[in-house]
């Protein structure tokens, strides 16, 4: 087992991300299997509907979690701008692609408050995070007088940001996803941001006594994480078409748990772009499949928190098996 | 004084690769105040872990009231008399006084917890200690002196025989001394037997009955400190043999412009006032005991901490450092004296730690030019004769000898010219030791500028050109290498 691990192959690719792929295989056939029928495209649609913007939010916070910190206001915030922009064009008549820009224009706006209150103003990220995720509600329901944003329907005029999700079959938005993901590999592994990054997770003292100054570099976390749940808005709404005020607080969850199995660390320092994507697409067709196989979609929060709590485990066993 | 009421006899204990105990002895009486006194890493706090049965001994006897004993934890030593009162002190800060005392052993009324109970029987300790406290005041309110009493209230409700006072004084004012003083005294006409662990020459004096003197692990005798002077002790405690060649003249040049002045620094309670110049291509060593505020000026220097006032000029230019960042800018780099914390990153690779300070140098476009990180960072691993696997290694997996040297791989990637080196042989084995003089020695050769704190005696007299010697967070004395010599930099050491 330690000479397969060792194999130069296998260790690029990361052992776990291949356990984890394993999983997700053995996930599909096992849900197969006792649903009953082979999940069909209709099942796989929904759920690579649901890994598109739960991908752009894992992404994410992979960022800020890589430095030590957390952010759970990543889902208000992505319907937060998904209601803005839809009434910036639905009632405000705004073109369609500014709208889109808009979306991330939110996005990138809540990240750049949670890096001022967490890098700047030095509060504990859980609580700088949780004060934006209200925020983001508020002004969401306030913007939006407490009313859905309907965006256009497919047919309709205007419909074309569902290209963004699916494109004459083609799943767009997987490939859109899979794009940024490796744009977010190269960042987080060939640039100084995911550099600086990943080190201030590791120990922020040193680096910063290396004479790097990590407010910025911690702020730029956020911001890159605020500005991909804007990203993640556009296929967010591409999905659901009506955007309810309110909600968003499960995005967060399953997007941190996503990373989590991925193999990033919870205390920063070690991220995986790779794992976090996989994560997502295990999360999602965990709730498809649970569907499929006949119970009710709660179910999935269990597994979920049983799946999270084991590969967590598995991380701290492993992490104190290299001390 | 009265009879013996602890004996500790042949104390040996040994740590890997350290021999911390050496056969010490140490003999309390009833109603004496019994210094224990050695330079730092003498021993002093390992001896008084074994007694308390923090550290297990590997021989020797321990008598205590007539019995020998050997206690497994504090709590053991604590119910039977024997209470240490830390120098940094174990309270919580949010909870009052009486809760403070009584923790862990709180009275009971039924299921609820007996705050009033406890008051009262806080109030009765500090009446018996002849102190004004109010025991249902949060412990947070008090001064550090107050503190301090609350904690020995701690110790007497113990009902303690003897207690030992780890650097009491350290963080006190005079008037608080004064009090603490009075304390002791009284503990003493009780016939406590009292161990006083202290730097402060001149308070031994005042307070203490007899002295006993470590060094380096060993026993080297018991005084009565009334029939001996201050210069006795000092010789006592730095009376070694150095085995390594002391310098015996200055390296620098006459004529080296002076390459950092710092005038009238002031940050925090450690660094009072104070001034130094570094020439180009001089080691400047600066000597002290612990907490004399040595490293808190070197952070201060280097923009780590908040400095209150005073100014720095680097290469005859007046600067203003704040910041880590602009410290480096000014060709300054600072190798931490806790490598694991401030040092390095641990999780990372040698290549990722050498080229931190200077990443800049590293990135062509957007990217980070990997060949050119590899080729320099193996550059300065040949040049330093680092010892590793490859630049991918983590440094987590390298000695403590090899990691200093990724850390000064880091600054000379910089192209720092000034470097501070805080005790940079701490924690690295002898072999390691001397190539790492060695290399400090080249550095110097070739311009650099260094700056080494430094808390053994050996070290200091081996590789400075010049020293200065903290006490308090002031500089008592700046010597020449030609006229240094171990008491009299002890004797700046412990001036008050």
């Amino acid at each position: 087992m330690e000479n397969f691990k060792n194999k130069p192959l296998i260790k690029k690719l990361g052992f776990n991300r291949i356990i984890l792929c394993g999983v997700l295989i053995l996930m599909y056939f096992v849900f197969s299997l006792f649903s009953g029928r082979m999940l069909g495209s209709g099942d796989i649609k929904n759920a690579l509907n649901m890994a598109d913007y739960l991908g752009f939010l894992a992404l994410g916070v992979t960022f800020v979690i890589a430095t030590g910190g957390i952010d759970f206001s990543i889902g208000p915030v992505m319907v937060c701008a998904g209601l803005i922009a839809g009434r910036l064009l639905v009632t405000f008549g705004w073109p369609l692609w500014i709208a889109l820009i808009m979306c991330v224009v939110v996005g990138c706006l809540f990240g750049v408050l949670n890096g001022i209150l967490v890098a700047y103003m030095g509060l504990p990220s859980f609580i700088s995070s949780m004060a934006s995720m209200m925020l983001a509600k508020g002004v969401g329901s306030v913007f939006t007088h407490v009313q859905n944003s309907n965006w256009p329907a497919s047919g309709e005029a205007n419909s074309w940001y569902k290209y963004f999700v699916t494109y004459n079959g083609i799943p767009t938005g997987l490939i859109f996803l899979l794009v940024v993901a490796v744009l977010c590999t190269i960042i987080l592994n060939k640039t100084k941001i995911g550099r600086y990054i990943l080190c201030i997770g590791s120990n922020r003292e040193a680096v910063r006594l290396s004479g790097v100054d990590t407010r910025k570099w911690e702020a730029l976390a956020y911001i890159i994480c605020g500005t991909l749940a804007g990203i993640g808005a556009i296929t967010y709404v591409g999905v659901i078409t009506q955007v309810q005020p309110g909600l968003g607080d499960e995005f967060n969850n399953n997007a941190i748990a996503s990373c989590v199995m991925g193999g990033t660390s919870m205390a920063g320092g070690v991220a995986s772009i790779g794992g976090t994507f996989i994560g997502v697409l295990i999360i999602s067709l965990l709730r498809v499949g649970i569907q499929a196989m006949g119970f009710r979609p709660d179910y999935q929060y269990i597994i979920t928190g049983i799946i999270v709590a084991l590969a967590v485990f598995a991380d701290i066993r492993s992490s104190a098996r290299k001390k | 004084m009265g009879e013996v009421i602890l004996t500790m006899k042949g104390i040996d204990k040994s740590f890997p690769g350290v021999h911390a105990l050496d056969h010490v002895d140490l003999e309390v009486r009833r109603g004496e105040v019994h210094a224990l006194m050695g330079e730092n890493g003498a021993g002093k706090s390992t001896l008084m872990k074994v007694l308390t049965g923090i550290y297990t001994k590997d021989s020797g006897t321990i008598t205590y009231e007539g019995k020998e004993v050997e206690f497994h934890n504090p709590k053991e030593a604590q119910e039977a008399g024997i209470v240490i009162v830390h120098q940094e002190l174990n309270m919580m800060n949010h909870l009052t006084v009486a809760q403070n005392i009584f923790i862990g052993r709180e009275f009971m009324k039924g299921i609820l917890i007996d705050d009033a109970k406890m008051n009262e029987e806080a109030r009765k300790l500090f009446r018996q200690l002849g102190i004004d406290i109010d025991p249902a005041e949060k412990m947070g309110n008090l001064t550090v002196g107050k503190q301090q009493m609350c904690e020995i209230a701690k110790a007497i409700s113990h009902e303690a025989k003897v207690i030992i006072f780890d650097e009491p004084s350290a963080a006190l004012t005079e008037a608080e001394i004064e009090e603490l003083f009075k304390i002791i005294r009284d503990l003493r006409d009780k016939q406590l037997g009292i161990v006083y662990i202290s730097h402060r020459m001149d308070e031994i004096k005042v307070i203490t009955d007899r002295v006993t003197v470590m060094r380096d692990g060993g026993y080297v005798g018991t005084l009565i400190t009334a029939d001996c002077t201050k210069s006795d002790i000092i010789n006592m405690m730095v009376g070694r043999v150095i085995y390594e060649e002391p310098k015996t003249h200055s390296m620098v040049a006459p004529d080296a412009p002076v390459v950092l002045k710092v005038e009238h620094l002031n940050a925090g309670k450690m660094v009072k006032d104070v001034s130094f110049e570094l020439h180009k291509g001089e080691i400047l060593g600066f000597s002290g005991l612990m907490g004399a505020g040595r490293t808190e000026t070197a952070r201060a220097v280097f923009g780590a901490d908040r400095k209150e006032s005073g100014d720095i000029y680097v290469n005859g230019k007046k600067v203003e450092i704040n910041s880590p960042e602009d410290a480096v800018k000014c060709g300054i780099g600072y190798l931490s004296e806790d490598r694991k914390r401030y040092g390095i990153v641990v999780g990372k690779s040698v290549a990722e730690n050498s080229t931190m300070a200077s990443l800049l140098d590293f990135v062509s476009g957007l990217f980070i030019d990997k060949k050119k990180e590899v080729e320099v960072t193996q550059k300065y691993i040949d040049r330093l004769k680092t010892k590793t696997p490859g630049v991918d290694q983590l440094v987590v997996n390298l000695s403590g000898g090899n990691q200093q040297k990724v850390v000064i791989a880091k600054w000379l990637v910089k192209n720092c010219d000034i470097l501070i080196f805080d005790e940079p042989t701490r924690g690295i084995d002898v072999g390691a030791k001397s190539e790492i003089y060695h290399l400090m020695n080249e550095l110097a050769a070739e311009g650099k500028s260094i700056i080494m704190i430094s808390s053994e005696m050996p070290e200091i007299l081996r590789m400075s050109d010049r020293i200065v010697v903290m006490c308090e967070g002031r500089k008592t004395a700046e010597i020449d290498i030609a006229e240094a010599t171990q008491e009299k930099i002890m004797h700046a050491a412990t001036l008050r």
